[in-house]
């Protein structure tokens, strides 16, 4: 027999939690405070690791509280929904009063992937943003996939964790095109490597020097083949707002956490390479080192869920990434 | 005209900050070590500086650049809270610090520091931007930036700002002096008089609350307030600053700068943008519009206070008086609450009671907001039933906005009783606040004023608290008048009583 669940039945859980937690505190337990800002809809494989994802999820509650539901896509096999309802409760430093957020887990096979919606939907909180977090690669490519992620009002992907990167910028290019808002964790996780380059440009005798700038090489090694089409663009994009037009070239090296800028020109050389947590940044010869870890997944989308609006930066870079693909 | 930086993406990037180095008068004093070296690496820490930017410390003790760096090292690792030591950090972070030994009255030291500086301006590439930070006794702010502008230090290639801490001047008058000696070598612009309680994450907050949402403002005036409480308490006495603080008092230490700053933030005409010079002139008109009290009126609205000795849990408490280095007939108030009235058309008639107190039941920060109550009690029940709405921003400890309404007890019957609907900042939102030294450091390199005080400010700020000084110090009052450990003295419970009104025990 499959098995069902009902959205009304959820809600109820999620009101006698806090009914349960009410009582406590009048039993002398420690205060309950409920916080959200959003639905977040995380979809993962019933594969993905269970205990990272939670542990993710727990960490951004207390910047990000919301109602989160996760998603388990068991596959195939009959048409299936289960669900599980608790709460994430947190004891701020200090402080007397613990903070919770609700969380409803549903478990779905491919079979009841139609369902979800009519299932999400009731559950998702009035008034506030729903952020869909799409951590299953082969999910995007379904059909039942256009009817969930029109619920979100911004829909986070991640092009690098797909088998094939250049066709998910293809198909986020043509997503955003439609003026869905889009979050790409490869993209993320450029943010502070971006961040770096653009504070040696604050300085203004690097900046008069730009317009030297006649050659753009990207190098990236490993999995960093998404992000290196990222850079290649947003560099040249970037470039051309002050008239600088530079050829662009796109390397795949040997070696598996390398991603590397070269920007060269006649009497300017300026190179930006990470490998291994390491940033070096050479200016005319000269290098400095810095300490750049790869941001964890917390940290990727604790940024991403603090942007609910338009990411012009993104946008564009994005639309000209998938340009890069069909010269 | 400087270009634009193409690869700036404000919506994910970290402010832009300008390479600069900050020269600190008063390095080798407690303010430097224990908040603005600690808010420095935490910032380097956080990726927050430029590459090129650099320290260059001063005070009379001869020392070397790496005896600095070892001192500021021990500095950093002890009073750096919530923030974990990384060695990388500090490293590249200490190549930026320089020592320069001398006197701030001596010609000399302006001579090595102008050298230092164009040392550290070919080499660290700071394009001559320098941030002068004034961490040393108030007597030699004047000298300090005469000096600097005698040796043309004032003025350079790139920008130069002047950070000055409080106290600025004692009275209208040494205010009124200090600023005019500070001009004499800095534009008003490019001084920078810091109040740390600007730079606390919620006082920042009162500006969101009030102009980022549309509910609350339009109860915000005479019709719907009926008074406001403004607390700063402190369960701790003068920890062995006695002898400064008998000089200063809690009338000049705390409410004529850090609480009349935080009554001008949350009375304040919405400001017409968010930009430094529009949100200073709403402070500053706020602050002259406060209505200056004759001596008379000093009698009614305010309440000095001196906590005498007790014993708090089981453990002796000294009184003021008995506390190391004050004169045992100090005349100095420990505590001071006062009755305010803003003169303009929102406020006017509203009281606003400000106190402020050591040794007071314990640590908080506040503003109560008291609504007036409902027209008509339709609900048959005295006590909770005509309990008054509060709108609470508490500041410290616990960060947050409360709202007091009153809700139906669950039953049968129509009983109420009084609910606190709590938003609590620190825990809403638990991302580490940064300590006020960091936002106010920041704010400074790059070039953002909203948080500093103005000249015209502080000016307003002593016309209001200059009448009461004047006032208490022509009276002697019977002190002490309150116990350690309490709520301060029983005239300021009657200061309150008189229009009906009863402080708040937060």
């Amino acid at each position: 027999m499959s098995a069902t669940v009902a959205p009304d039945q959820i809600l109820k859980e999620l009101a006698e939690l806090w009914v349960d937690s009410g009582k406590q505190e009048q039993e002398g337990g420690t205060g309950v405070l409920r916080a959200c800002s959003m639905t977040l809809l995380v979809l993962a494989e019933a594969g993905d690791d269970t205990q990272s994802l939670g542990e993710t999820v727990a960490m951004l509650m207390p910047e990000h509280p919301a109602r989160t539901i996760v998603v388990r896509l068991s596959g195939q096999g009959e048409r299936s929904l289960t669900e599980r309802v608790y709460s994430q409760c947190w004891m701020p430093f200090g402080q007397r009063r613990q903070i919770c957020c609700e969380q409803v887990e549903i478990t779905v096979s491919d079979a009841a992937l139609k369902d979800l919606r009519s299932v999400v939907l009731p559950l998702a909180v009035p008034d506030l943003p729903l952020i869909l977090w799409c951590r299953s690669p082969r999910l995007p490519h379904m059909p039942e996939f256009r009817q969930i992620a029109a619920m979100a009002q911004k829909i986070v992907f991640d092009s690098a964790a797909s088998p094939d990167p250049a066709a998910s910028i293809e198909r986020a290019a043509a997503v955003a095109e439609r003026g869905i808002l889009l979050g790409d964790l490869s993209w993320t996780r450029l943010t502070r490597w971006r961040e770096m380059l653009a504070q040696v440009f604050e300085n203004q005798q690097n900046l008069a020097r730009l317009p030297l700038v006649s050659n753009l090489e990207v190098e990236w090694g490993g999995s960093r083949y998404a992000p290196a089409l990222y850079l290649g663009a947003w560099l040249r994009d970037s470039l051309a707002l002050m008239g600088v037009h530079p050829s662009l070239q796109t390397s795949r090296v040997a070696g598996d956490d390398l991603l590397a800028v070269r920007m060269t020109g006649e009497s300017f050389t300026a190179e930006f390479a990470r490998r291994d947590d390491r940033m070096v940044v050479t200016l005319d010869g000269a290098s400095q080192c810095t300490n750049l870890p790869q941001p964890t997944d917390y940290l990727l989308l604790r940024e991403e869920l603090g942007i609910v609006r338009r990411d012009p930066v993104f946008e564009k870079t994005l639309a000209s990434a998938a340009r890069l693909l069909h010269p | 005209m400087p270009l634009e930086n193409p690869f700036q993406d404000p919506l994910r990037f970290e402010r832009r900050v300008p390479e600069c180095a900050a020269v600190i008068f008063g390095a080798n004093g407690d303010l430097t070590k224990r908040k603005l070296l600690p808010a420095l690496y935490r910032l380097a820490y956080d990726r927050r500086l430029s590459a090129g930017f650099a320290v260059v410390g001063i005070s009379r003790t001869p020392m070397s650049d790496q005896a600095f760096r070892e001192k500021m090292l021990e500095a950093v690792k002890e009073f750096s809270e919530d923030t974990t030591f990384d060695a990388d950090v500090w490293n590249a972070f200490a190549k930026g610090l320089f020592y320069v030994a001398g006197d701030i009255g001596d010609p000399a030291l302006y001579q090595s520091l102008a050298a230092r500086l164009a040392e550290i301006e070919a080499s660290c590439h700071t394009g001559g931007n320098v941030l002068f930070y004034l961490s040393t006794q108030p007597s030699q702010y004047a000298r300090a930036a005469q000096g600097l502008g005698a040796a043309g230090l004032g003025k350079g290639a790139g920008w130069r700002r002047l950070v000055v801490e409080k106290p600025f001047g004692h009275d209208l008058a040494s205010a009124r002096e200090l600023s005019d000696r500070l001009h004499e070598s800095f534009d008003e612009s490019e001084v920078y008089r810091i109040d740390h309680y600007l730079g606390k994450e919620t006082v920042q907050n009162i500006l969101a609350f009030r102009f980022g949402n549309g509910i609350f403002e339009p109860l915000w005036n005479r019709r719907y307030v009926n008074h406001v409480q403004i607390t700063g308490a402190e369960s701790i006495g003068v920890e062995g600053r006695g002898a400064y603080y008998q000089e200063a008092g809690a009338l000049d230490d705390m409410i004529q700068n850090h609480l009349l700053q935080v009554m001008a933030t949350i009375a304040m005409e919405p400001s017409a943008s968010f930009r430094a010079a529009s949100v200073r002139d709403e402070r500053s008109k706020l602050l002259r519009s406060i209505r200056p009290m004759t001596a008379d009126e000093v009698r009614q609205n305010s309440v000095p206070g001196q906590y005498g000795p007790a014993s708090i849990g089981g453990n002796d408490v000294p009184g003021f008086r008995q506390e190391a280095g004050v004169d045992p007939q100090s005349q100095t108030n420990t505590y001071a609450a006062v009755t305010l009235f803003v003169d303009n058309w929102r406020w006017a008639g509203v009281p606003f009671y400000v106190r402020t107190g050591k040794r007071l039941a314990k640590r908080v920060t506040e503003i109560a907001i008291q609504f007036n109550p409902a027209p008509l009690h339709i609900f048959d029940q005295d006590g909770a039933g005509s309990a008054p709405n509060l709108l609470i921003v508490r500041i410290q400890p616990e960060e947050g906005i409360s709202l007091k309404f009153l809700s139906k007890r669950p039953g049968s019957g129509m009983t109420l009783r009084p609910v606190s609907m709590d938003f609590n900042y620190g825990s809403s939102f638990g991302e580490r606040s940064p300590s006020a030294y960091e936002t106010l450091l920041l704010d400074a390199i790059v070039g953002d004023a909203t948080l500093y005080t103005r000249q015209d400010m502080v000016e307003a700020s002593w016309s209001v608290v200059e009448p009461i000084q004047n006032a208490w110090r022509e009276t002697k009052t019977d002190f002490p008048n309150y116990p350690a450990g309490t709520w301060g003295p029983v005239a300021a419970e009657e200061m309150l009583a008189r229009r009906g009104h009863v402080w708040r025990k937060p």
